[in-house]
């Protein structure tokens, strides 16, 4: 008992470092990217403090004071300017006066530091004040620190005193690595273009759903029953072909149809209408493209799995139920239909979220275009974090988006299964004599 | 109602099963459709519920003649050997179905099916899946649904084969019961000559798609027509001595066994010919004694049966009520009642 446990284990250990390294490490992964604002910008490694302009507008909100300050050039009389001026080997005088009456003095601007160098008693030339003030100037606008710390103590060397709380406001706006964040799913709930790209999914799944993967294939693998059988296959072989067909050149066969040369446009031609690209020409017709692409590859597998569903049905059952007096109609509404429950539920909840999850054939064919009318949440996560115009990729936002579709897609999965009431679906038998 | 079959033929593709049968089943009737597997019986069974068309012939309901009446219109009733209830459907829905699908209203039907499975005691099963159900329980079922509609026909595919055997029994009687008291024009196709003759009026009995014979099971018991009809009734079955025509006598082998049969005279002699002897008329108390060694025993309870092995190698088969003084290896000489025999032609014929 125990070693064929332990063999158990052993047999089932590669499965779960699969399902281990390839399921669950990408979601966690996601999770994890989700909860922060990785981007192109902030790099997937640590950051570093640097007062860059950008950094002070947006300190001006909170504290304007400071950020004016900060913008300015300051400038300190310290033991590293009295060096670097003794190495310049300028008047000694400079420096001694300099060190003695007007060491730690600090001037809020060029010009208040030069006027106190030119009242030196040794009398700098201007080219020499120039030169003097410039190796004081203390100023932390496009200076970057390594260390949270290092920027306090140039702050600090600057006469701007910070409580802790107020450091901590300088700090997350210099920071220039990422930083952990909820702000991603902030945006997603906010944005009104996240929202409208929730709807285009919605609409995109549900009527490609509906129309195809689940009605169309029901059609299918009904008309195909009561075919003769050789007609049959030969109509599941055709409506085989756009799943096995590589998609790339599948969705190419598209383009060529309706291109503004293609198949459609040609025909259109011969009534008199310009030639156009039917696929993008507007919101409307890329939808019906784009639903129809998936739709004809989505309904082929339901109807295989309807099909051998079907034909798992004893066929004492038609006999029996065409004897009973059913009409055709009748047997598929009454016999054949709530046999297919299972598969239909499995159809349904497979599809939904392999159309949640996969963008590649809107990718080829629109890029979510015209526009962004075609956009749908898996295309726009992998525009966000992988591949946009803009070239700033924000990794973070994308998980954040993946997670979400995740959830969705979980969500979704368990109303199904309420729905169709998976509980019954498995419940034993009760047998007895 | 009476059916008619008028030449009816059945072929798939190439494959001729039924060619040229004539059958009728009279109004009221139940008749038995035997045969070992192969022979047709059910091929002509889904034809006359019309899941199968004839190739050729007529199929009548009455004078009504409905060959090419799809089965939704030709009410009948039919219980498959494999019951075919619908798994999804409560017994209620599924007894209800032939109803449900005529667009009755749903009190009527709930009356009907309370009624019909009362008359099948199943009134309280009427919850139930069929999962839920033992195989008598099933059987039941299948029937109620093929009778609720009131059909001009039942027909019965190998009703009892997935039943144990007390259940069999009881059904035997069950749908026996049921066919005598709705008046019912039945044809039940079976493998199983207990079954055709415990439940049948008459039995059609059938090989190679051919009906050998048809009549009362005690005459085609008393009087079978051929050896092959005589091997297939009775059991224990039947044994056969192979044996020649001298001088108006049945001889088994050479200069062996000599048995004095009317049936024999006229016959030339030399001629080969086959001897059906049945169980019970070997061993009895009057008749030609015939020697031989017991090499089997068995007993069934209230009789044995026991195989014994003639000189020429040849073995006849005795039932007799219990007795304890033979045992296999005792020789034995036995009487054998020579006028209940069958002389069968060497093609099978009886003579």
């Amino acid at each position: 008992m125990r070693t064929s446990r332990a063999l158990g284990l052993v047999m089932i250990a590669p499965a779960a470092v699969m399902i281990f390294l390839f399921f669950l490490m990408p979601v966690v992964l996601t999770a994890i990217f989700a909860m922060t604002n990785m981007s192109t910008a902030t790099g997937i490694s640590g950051g570093a403090w640097q007062v860059t302009q950008t950094a002070v507008n947006r300190l001006k909100a909170e504290m304007p004071e400071l950020a004016g300050g900060i913008a300015e050039p300051r400038f300190v009389i310290d033991e590293e300017g009295l060096a670097a001026l003794e190495a310049l080997k300028l008047k000694a005088g400079f420096g001694t006066e300099l060190r003695t009456s007007h060491m730690g003095e600090v001037f809020p601007s060029r010009r208040e530091a030069e006027r106190m160098i030119k009242a030196l008693k040794d009398r700098p030339s201007t080219r020499e004040v120039k030169q003097i003030s410039d190796l004081f100037n203390r100023s932390v606008l496009n200076t970057r620190f390594e260390t949270r710390d290092q920027l306090m103590a140039s702050l600090k060397k600057l006469g701007f005193t910070l409580t802790p709380a107020e450091q901590e406001t300088v700090a997350a706006t210099t920071y220039t690595g990422w930083v952990w964040t909820t702000e991603n799913f902030r945006i997603i709930r906010n944005s009104p273009d996240m929202a409208q790209i929730f709807l285009n999914t919605a609409f995109y799944v549900s009527v490609t759903l509906l129309l195809f993967n689940v009605s169309y294939a029901l059609f299918l693998a009904i008309t195909t029953h009561y075919m003769p059988a050789s007609t049959a296959s030969v109509f599941r072989a055709i409506w085989l072909l756009p799943r096995i067909t590589p998609v790339v050149i599948y969705v190419l066969m598209w383009k060529w149809l309706t291109w503004d040369s293609g198949f459609i446009s040609m025909f259109m031609g011969q009534f008199g209408y310009p030639p156009k690209n039917y696929l993008l020409d507007s919101a409307n017709n890329a939808w019906f493209f784009v639903i129809l692409i998936n739709g004809f590859i989505g309904a082929s597998m339901g109807m295989l799995v309807f099909s051998s569903a079907i034909k798992a049905i004893p066929q004492t059952q038609f006999h029996a139920s065409e004897v009973d007096g059913a009409s055709r109609w009748q047997q598929v509404r009454h016999i054949i239909l709530p046999q297919l429950r299972w598969p239909i539920l499995f159809v349904t909840c497979y599809q939904t979220l392999s159309l949640l999850a996969s963008f590649n054939e809107i990718l080829l064919s629109t890029r979510g275009g015209p526009g962004r009318a075609t956009e749908v949440w898996s295309l726009a996560a992998y525009h966000t974090a992988l591949n946009n115009y803009t070239g700033n990729l924000e990794y973070g936002l994308g998980a954040a988006m993946a997670l979400v579709l995740v959830v969705v897609g979980i969500v979704l999965s368990l109303i199904y299964l309420r729905i169709f009431r998976y509980d019954t679906l498995i419940s034993k038998p009760l047998i007895e004599d | 109602m009476r059916i008619l079959l008028d030449k009816f033929s059945k072929s798939f593709g190439s494959t001729k099963i039924i060619e040229d049968m004539d059958l009728e089943v009279g109004s009221g009737e139940m008749l038995a459709l035997l045969g070992p597997s192969g022979c047709g019986k059910s091929t002509t069974l889904f034809a006359v519920c019309g899941i199968h068309r004839p190739t050729a012939g007529r199929i009548l309901f009455g004078d009504r003649d409905v060959t090419h009446l799809p089965s939704q219109e030709r009410n009948v009733g039919v219980v498959f050997q494999s019951y075919a209830l619908y798994p999804h459907m409560t017994v209620e829905e599924n007894i209800g179905f032939p109803l449900m699908v005529k667009r009755i209203a749903s009190a009527d039907i709930k009356k009907q099916v309370a009624d019909i499975a009362a008359l099948v005691h199943i009134g309280d099963l009427l919850g139930r899946r069929p999962a839920q159900l033992s195989g008598g329980q099933q059987q039941r079922v299948a029937l109620a649904r093929a009778l609720i509609r009131r059909p001009d026909v039942l027909l019965l595919d190998e009703p009892l084969a997935n039943l144990d055997a007390k259940l069999r029994l009881e059904m035997r009687s069950e749908i026996r019961r049921l066919q005598k008291e709705t008046g019912i024009t039945a044809i039940l196709v079976t493998h199983d000559q207990v079954e055709a003759m415990s439940m049948c009026d008459r039995i059609a009995i059938m090989k190679s798609g051919e009906i050998v014979q048809i009549a009362t099971p005690s005459e085609m018991y008393k009087d079978p027509r051929t050896s092959f009809v005589a091997s297939f009734l009775g059991n224990p079955p039947i044994s056969f001595l192979k044996g020649k025509v001298q001088q108006g006598a049945f001889v088994l082998g050479e200069n062996g066994l000599r048995l004095p049969l009317a049936a024999v005279s006229g016959i030339p002699d030399g001629t080969p010919l086959s001897l059906g002897v049945r169980p019970e008329h070997f061993g009895t108390t009057a008749g030609i004694p015939v020697e031989g060694k017991v090499v089997f025993a068995e007993t069934q309870g209230r009789e044995n049966l026991y195989d014994v092995v003639l000189p020429d190698g040849s073995v006849l088969r005795s039932i007799q009520p219990v007795r304890d003084d033979v045992k296999p290896g005792d020789s034995v000489r036995w009487h054998l009642d020579s006028a209940s025999t069958f002389v069968f032609a060497e093609d099978g014929r009886r003579l």
